[in-house]
């Protein structure tokens, strides 16, 4: 377990990185951030670049920021950060809460949150997070910046709408409405290990009680991670009731679309979308005051 | 506490252990720690498929890699080497596949070691295991057990009709008519999956052949110094005077260590060629293969009984699923599955059979628990499951057939137990379930709609193993007796060496307590050498089947006492005095009744090494004593466990909220110490019970091969945990001292199968397969459920 | 092959200098070229956390970062911890809890106590559980680990 040789490049700024993304023949580059995933697959040599391109210096890509209805992310903070940050706490608990989830205090004071959106594990959180709440990435590349939606961005299992000469730089998440429920619900084998299945929900509450909005992300279930849209259409306009939320649970089953793997069949996964679903809004609800 | 005695002296004091503050500090020496000068890294390229010819082997580009020094194929070993030895041989009539360090013709797992090179540096001999080219020509496999016992199933070797590797069937009495007279009769079918010890530190060697001497340096982390040197020695057709084995800090074994494997066959035959030093360390990844896989068996079993509880019969079949080739232990856990079956009870009837199914996966070999924890599966399985059946509480189902104190030695199907309490055992526990208020916590919990269980598991252990006789009587091609040396030096310092080799149990302070309260010394001036042929006495075996304390202890008891009669000879001289007046305490020799009038150890050291004008007439000068310990039979250690569960009846995952033994190893030497082996043996069989499992595709191939995948418990799956001990004595031990290495692994699952059935007892749910994995348990929740609506 | 790079590095407060391929790990280059061999590699896969070290501050797997990463960092390893021959009183707590037995996982599991007290000075069962998770123990089963760390926690108290 021992990489294979590589050439190292330590990028002295975004244009500088995305230079020498761009210029490597075999356009195989690859951006180095936490290392978290990178480096045990450069061990295990199931990841071969010719170069990587470590972005750790760029303390420019390494910030919290709250715009307006925006919180912007630089790709390169660390997940820990992104979990304490009382910026986040305050504009998208729902966030907070999950980065809670990503591996362990060590694994997360290294690992970035660029860097797990990047890698795209489909049993990730943070991609699924993103996803419920409709975050924007900003991707550069040698024309410059664009934007991807969360929801456009996962391409498949640990594809990406990332080109392989532009980095990930910055994550934007619109603010929470006032009135918003959140919770998490993950089954894991063991705490801290990827999600077998995870949900995200977001829910806002109008005056009246009823749900107004509502945002339901999966992880673990299918090859990239998924809005449970039929699931959200059943709550948003009615109340957080049992029956409501039953039925939400029902629906969101019929999103997963996972294979069998050693740790859960399919149909297990599915199951537990429903289970978690339940979970999460009864949980969410709460925390936006309904009583169910 | 349970029968907390006030130790007087070392032995059963909780004193904290010698062994810490290097490796505390960081100062520890593992196996990968050491470098010598020119030391070579080895890495081995491993067959991606599962069963396969090879056709050809071309290691030519590798070889031209720059900083490679040595590649070596099986053609190249088999001119060295000898095939692999196989100590147990345990089942008459047994196939033995030979089987070399490397294959030349086929290979039968994946995983299975193919070439291996020596290089400058690891970065480099993987650079090189990329450069080398195996055709193969994939052959049908047979994956599973089903599939290789089926009439048409592809044959692992095609000198033989089928892949049974051998069939043993342990008798008594007359089990027919047991089943045909009795009340009522149970039948199951369990699964014990595949796992294995993973200790922290993969296995590695280092080999230095000076080709001049013939000299063969080895450093392995081991649990047998002396087995390996005798191994070495026969795979390499060498005197083993030419062969030193050296044990560094060992980062745990847990049996897997135990085995003799084909890196270090490897590492010396590269060592040989290149002049050079070789190292090999096993990679995490790698150790999913290589290292032994363990507990995979299908126990088809049925229980004969009473209507009043009292079991009559058992019989069935282990059904072992053996890997495609040999390993040292060969299909010895297996077969002790099916020789305990009958556990700490009374059947008077018995039929069971222990049949080796070789299949495309890595080969079985030793894991703490060495077939136990899936003998006790059962019977505690089948002792709750009679008792529910009729309707009667399971503790006195238990109690019902347990030997009463004084039926012991108690002969049991294959051994007889030595002593034991088993029916106080079992209400010490009981008492500490009700002190600890379990039933209340479940009551509780189970009015708020929770699914709490309680489970127990009684176990025996089979410990202090093994003397030699008893080894060789079962098949082991092996001695098994332990050796020490006592050794009080020029200033009156104690040195014992022993033959048992420390793997992180403690055993450097438990033998150090033992020594300093045999002779009356303060343990500070003991120092405990193990792990090295060349210093240390031969020992059977190595360090596994819960014997260093007492073998080894044993050992240091007698000479101990040898030594101390010529201490007491000597300062009898110095005082002028007879030697029955004097005792030895804390490290002097003083007059019974007159302490003024002593002399120091350092004296009594001083007159035996260098003023020997000093001793007595006719006493030869130094003070050192050798004993070896081969006791005549074994000691069996024995434990309740009891665990409290929680079922999500959604999900189907188990979480452990609390656990409880109660256990007799007899004499206690270090209470903490025999504490932290339980917890230690607790963490490892609720991995198995829960997480842990080795899991194969259809196709062969293994899909757990990292930390990701195998999953072994973490600080957050761990409930707290107690332990109550009792002292009952070892009968054949000097000290009365029993093993505790596996106490805790043993009936861990047993009882967590047990709790969760509890849990779900509305639901009449039996849990059928180790380990219960959500899925797996929600599949039998929802099937309960239907059963019922 | 990649040419080769000079890292330098300031470990347990000495700064040390040397060169190495790029693909080489910081464990291993920690390891075999510095001789920091109180850096374990359980797994070197990230999972097992044998090989923490405290870099730049907070703790980090030493086999997920390539030694070149490293230049110009300060890195704490175990052998950091004792000041000369005496033990941090978070070892002295391991020492007297029994909190290890092989010893193999115990460099990381005390630099990571050291950073979960830091964060939790008085920590609950559950806070040093989960803080621990991340490393692997296969000796024992953690409970006496949870007590080291408790104490060990009073005992940074006491002296702070
Ligand atoms: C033991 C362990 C447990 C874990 N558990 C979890 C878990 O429960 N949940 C979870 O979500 N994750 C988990 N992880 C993964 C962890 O969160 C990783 O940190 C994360 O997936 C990758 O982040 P990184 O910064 O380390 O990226 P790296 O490992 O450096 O990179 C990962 C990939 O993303 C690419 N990349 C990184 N940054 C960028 C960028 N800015 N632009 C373009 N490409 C980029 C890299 O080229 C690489 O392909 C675990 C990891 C370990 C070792
Ligand atoms: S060796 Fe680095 S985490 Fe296991
Ligand atoms: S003490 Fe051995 S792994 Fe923790």
């Amino acid at each position: 377990m021992k990489p294979a040789s590589v050439e190292y490049h330590k990028a002295t700024s975004i244009a500088d990185a995305v230079d020498v993304l761009s210029s490597t023949e075999d356009e195989d580059a690859k951006v180095l951030a936490g290392g978290q995933s990178l480096v045990p697959m450069l061990s295990m040599r199931l990841a071969r670049p010719s170069v990587l391109v470590d972005i750790n210096g760029l303390t420019d890509l390494d910030y919290i920021r709250r715009d307006g209805d925006w919180l912007s992310i630089g790709a390169l903070t660390r997940s820990r950060a992104v979990e304490k940050s009382a910026a986040v706490r305050d504009a998208a608990p729902l966030l907070s809460e999950a980065m809670g989830f990503v591996g362990h205090a060590t694994i997360r004071n290294r690992g970035t949150i660029g860097g797990s959106v990047a890698h795209a594990d489909p049993a990730a959180e943070a991609p699924a997070v993103l996803c419920a709440l409709d975050a924007e990435l900003v991707i550069t590349g040698p024309a410059g910046a664009r934007t991807v939606g969360a929801n456009d961005f996962f391409h498949g299992f640990l594809t990406t709408a990332v080109g392989p000469d532009e980095m990930l730089t910055e994550i934007r998440v619109p603010v929470l409405p006032a009135g918003t429920g959140c919770a998490v619900e993950e089954l894991a084998r063991r705490h801290g290990d990827f999600a077998m299945v995870a949900v995200f929900a977001a829910v806002t509450v109008g005056d009246d009680g009823r749900c107004t909005d509502a945002r339901l992300a999966l992880a673990g279930t299918n090859p990239t991670p998924v809005r449970a849209r039929e699931a959200e259409a059943v709550l948003v306009g009615s109340g957080l009731t049992a029956e409501t939320i039953a039925q939400a649970a029902q629906a969101a089953a019929g999103v997963t679309n996972s294979a069998n793997d050693i740790h859960a069949p399919a149909e297990y996964r599915r199951d537990m979308a429903s289970v978690l679903t339940r979970r999460a809004l009864r949980r969410a609800a709460s925390d936006a005051n309904v009583v169910v | 506490m349970a029968e907390q005695r006030t130790a007087s002296g070392p032995i059963g004091a909780r004193i904290r252990r010698t062994e810490d503050p290097r490796l505390l500090a960081g100062q520890a020496r593992y196996l990968d720690d050491i470098r010598l000068p020119g030391m070579l890294e080895g890495a081995v390229l491993r067959s991606p498929y599962p069963h396969a010819r090879i056709l050809r082997i071309d290691v030519s580009r590798a070889r031209e890699l720059p900083g490679v020094f040595d590649v070596i194929t099986g053609a190249e070993v088999r001119e060295l080497a000898a095939p692999q030895p196989v100590i147990w041989q345990q089942i008459p009539d047994q196939r033995m596949p030979e089987s070399y360090a490397l294959p030349t013709d086929r290979v039968r797992y994946v995983g299975e070691a193919v070439v291996a090179v020596a290089a400058v540096d690891r970065y480099v001999a993987e650079d090189a295991l990329e450069l080398i080219d195996i055709e193969y020509e994939p052959l049908p496999v047979a994956a599973t057990l089903d599939e290789a016992l089926a009439e048409d199933a592809p044959r692992l070797y095609d000198q033989w009709p089928d892949n049974k590797m051998g069939q043993h069937t342990f008798t008594r009495g007359n089990v027919d008519e047991a089943f045909t007279q009795a009340d009522v009769v149970l039948r199951e079918t369990l699964y014990y999956g595949r796992q294995m010890g993973l200790p922290l530190e993969t296995r590695g060697c280092i080999a230095s052949w000076d080709t001049y001497t013939n000299q063969l340096d080895l450093w392995l982390s081991t649990q047998g110094a002396h087995v390996n040197r005798d191994l070495m020695g026969e795979a390499l057709r060498k005197p083993v005077h030419e062969i030193r084995v050296r044990v560094p800090d060992v980062g745990g074994g847990f049996g897997n260590k135990l085995d003799f494997y084909i890196e270090e066959v490897l590492a010396s035959l590269m060592s040989r060629r290149t002049g050079r030093p070789v190292k090999i360390i096993e990679d995490r990844v790698e150790s999913f293969v290589a290292n032994a896989h363990s507990r995979e068996q299908r126990m088809e079993v049925e229980l004969a009984a009473t209507s009043d509880g009292v079991i009559t019969g058992i019989r069935g079949t282990v059904w072992a699923v053996l890997g495609g080739r040999l390993s040292g232990a060969a299909c010895g856990p297996p077969w002790l599955s099916a020789a305990v079956m009958a556990g700490p009870y009374k059947v008077p009837n018995v039929d069971v059979s222990v049949v080796g199914v070789f299949t495309n996966r890595s080969p079985i070999g030793s894991y703490r628990g060495w077939g136990q924890p899936e003998a006790t599966l059962v019977y505690e399985r089948l002792v709750e499951l009679l008792a529910r059946k009729l309707g009667l509480d399971r503790n006195e189902v238990r109690r019902k057939n347990f030997p009463a104190p004084e039926e012991f030695p108690f002969p049991s199907t294959v051994f007889t137990y030595d002593s034991g309490r088993y029916a106080e055992c079992l209400d010490l526990c009981l008492s500490g379930v009700e002190k600890n208020g379990w039933k209340e916590r479940q009551a509780a919990a189970r009015a708020e709609g929770r699914s709490v269980g309680i489970g127990y598991g009684f176990h025996v252990e089979c410990t202090a193993f093994g003397p030699s006789r008893v080894l060789n009587a079962v098949g082991v091609q092996h001695s098994g007796f332990g050796q020490s040396v006592v050794r009080i030096d020029s200033t009156g310092r104690v040195t014992v060496y022993t033959g048992e080799v420390p793997m992180g149990q403690g055993i450097q302070t438990a033998l150090a307590q033992v020594c300093a309260q045999s002779l009356g010394v303060p343990i500070e001036d003991v120092t405990v050498i193990a792990g090295d042929t060349d210093s240390c006495p031969y020992m059977g075996y190595g360090t596994g089947g819960s014997r260093a304390a007492a073998l080894g202890g044993g050992a240091i008891i007698r000479a101990a006492e040898k030594l101390k009669k010529q201490i007491r000879d000597i300062g009898a001289h110095l005082l002028e005095t007879a030697p029955e007046d004097l005792v030895i305490e804390n490290g002097r020799v003083a007059v019974s009744g007159a302490p003024a009038r002593s002399v120091s150890m350092a004296e009594i050291g001083n007159a035996a090494y260098r003023s020997v004008g000093k001793l007595p007439a006719g006493q030869t000068p130094t003070l050192e004593e050798r004993e070896v310990m081969d006791p005549e039979d074994l000691a069996w250690a024995y434990g309740c466990t009891a665990v409290l569960v929680e079922v999500d009846r959604e999900t189907g995952a188990v979480k452990v909220l609390d656990h409880l033994i109660a256990h007799d190893c007899g004499t206690v030497i270090n209470p903490m110490i025999v504490e932290g082996q339980i917890h230690g043996g607790v963490a490892q069989s609720i991995g198995g019970a829960l997480l842990e499992e080795l899991v194969y595709g259809e196709d062969g191939q293994i899909q757990t091969t990292t930390f990701m995948d195998y999953l072994v418990p973490t600080a957050t799956d761990m409930p707290p945990m107690q332990a109550l001990h009792m002292e009952t004595p070892a009968v054949h031990i000097p000290g009365g001292i029993k093993g505790v290495g596996e106490a805790g692994t043993i009936a861990v699952p047993a009882a967590i199968a047990n709790a969760v059935d509890d849990a779900l007892d509305d639901l009449d749910v039996t849990v059928t397969a180790i380990p219960i994995t959500p899925p797996r348990l929600l599949a039998k929740i929802r099937a309960a459920q239907e059963q019922q609506s | 092959m990649a040419s080769k790079v000079t890292v330098t590095v300031t470990v347990n407060g000495r700064t040390l200098s040397a060169e190495c391929e790029p693909r080489r790990t910081l464990a291993d280059f920690l390891r075999q070229t510095l001789g920091f061999t109180g850096v374990h590699l359980g797994c070197e896969h990230g999972v097992c956390g044998a090989c923490t070290i405290v870099f730049n501050g907070a703790t980090a797997r030493s086999c997920c970062m390539l030694a070149v990463q490293a230049d110009g960092a300060e890195i704490t390893t175990v052998h950091g911890l004792a000041d000369g021959e005496t033990l941090h009183p978070m070892q002295e707590a391991f020492w007297d809890n029994h909190g290890l037995q092989c010893g193999f996982c115990t460099p990381g599991m005390l630099l990571r106590a050291c950073e979960l007290v830091e964060e939790f000075p008085d920590p609950t069962e559950e806070q040093i559980r989960e803080g621990i998770s991340g490393n692997i123990c296969r000796c024992t089963g953690y409970q006496f680990i949870v007590d080291a760390i408790r104490d060990g926690a009073q005992r940074m108290r006491q002296t702070s």
